[in-house]
């Protein structure tokens, strides 16, 4: 019903500089579309200001709260169970870095080496569960914090 | 204000730093839980969880994000909970003591156009959902984007657009009622 290329700034009416204003005003005094839907969206603003503006709470509200504050327990204490898994979690990574680096210092071919070829696969098992480990302990930490 | 509430947090006086958060929050609390839920009695309700959940949560604020923020995440939280629960909740009967008193002193008027006597009300309710919830909360917090978009979490941009769709799709509904009332 308004024309297209006026139909934002009658949307923004109120906020329009004056320049523009002008050249709005000119535009409705003359367009009965935009004339309409100008006082609709006044109409609009009207009655949606006089329902809406100034909302607050009941007066008996304060009071309510305190009540139930009052029988609930004090303020929880922050569990620190996230703190724990994440001193873990660290742990775990420093100990996965050092048995990586055992892993890759111990790969150097040397003589009669089968016994420490060995000790290295021990080392790739153990690195690869503490990955595990890791990655457990990183995912219960965002449980942990989603649950807080 | 919010300097004071995080001094208290920060010398562990939980109870005193609540004191303060209550008075200053409670009606940025519930006129956010309104214009989420479009209803007055629930978004008190849900207003008083919201402050109960504050009170629960308080030692566990670490300051990361300003204290409004924090409450408006809360308060959205518990709106989004309550709007699911909001089946069950309109099965509270109005007979209850103290109910349909309580609703009536929060609930407005409908409004209604004078002119046309449309009630404008009634047109916002068949408007989407995120629309209806700019459009109260507009309205509310004295027609600033800024705040609502605060208050919602929204960018400032999808808020005047939703504003403005909502804004025009009521004019063109209440222009269509005027002819047609007109013409009967």
């Amino acid at each position: 019903m308004a024309c297209a290329e006026f139909e934002s700034q009658l949307l923004e009416y109120g906020e329009l500089a004056r320049d523009v204003r002008v050249r709005v005003d000119a535009h409705v005094a003359g367009c009965t579309g935009c004339r309409e839907f100008l006082e609709a969206l006044q109409a609009v603003d009207a009655a949606l200001e006089s329902q809406f503006a100034g909302r607050h709470v009941s007066t008996e509200f304060e009071q309510a709260v305190r009540r139930r504050v009052q029988s609930e327990p004090a303020a929880r204490r922050l569990s620190f169970v996230p703190e724990i898994l994440d001193f873990v979690g660290w742990a775990a990574i420093v100990a996965l870095i050092g048995l990586a680096l055992y892993w890759v210092t111990n790969l150097v071919p040397a003589s009669g080496g089968s016994e420490k070829t060995t000790f290295s696969f021990v080392a790739a098992w153990a690195a690869a569960f503490v990955f595990l480990l890791v990655s457990f302990l990183v995912g219960l930490r965002s449980f942990a914090d989603l649950k807080h | 204000m919010e300097q004071e509430i995080r001094a208290c947090l920060d010398q562990k006086r939980y109870r005193e730093a609540f004191e303060l958060l209550l008075p200053e929050y409670q009606n940025k609390v519930f006129r956010l839980a309104y214009g989420m839920l479009g209803d007055a009695g629930q978004a008190e309700d849900t207003s008083q969880e919201v402050f109960i959940r504050i009170w629960k949560a308080l030692e566990g604020y670490r300051g990361q994000s300003s204290l409004a923020t924090w409450i408006y995440a809360i308060t959205r939280n518990a709106c989004l909970t309550s709007l699911k629960k909001g089946a069950s909740r309109k099965e509270v009967s109005m007979e209850e003591p103290g109910v349909g008193s309580a609703v009536e002193r929060l609930e407005a008027p409908p409004a209604t156009d004078q002119r046309t006597g449309v009630d404008v009300s009634a047109l916002v309710g068949q408007l989407p959902e995120k629309h209806r919830q700019v459009l109260r909360l507009y309205y509310m917090e004295e027609k600033s984007y800024l705040e609502v978009s605060r208050l919602l979490d929204m960018p400032m941009g999808t808020v005047k657009v939703y504003l403005h769709r909502g804004r025009k799709e009521l004019a063109e509904a209440l222009a269509r009622s005027k002819m047609e009332k007109g013409t009967a």
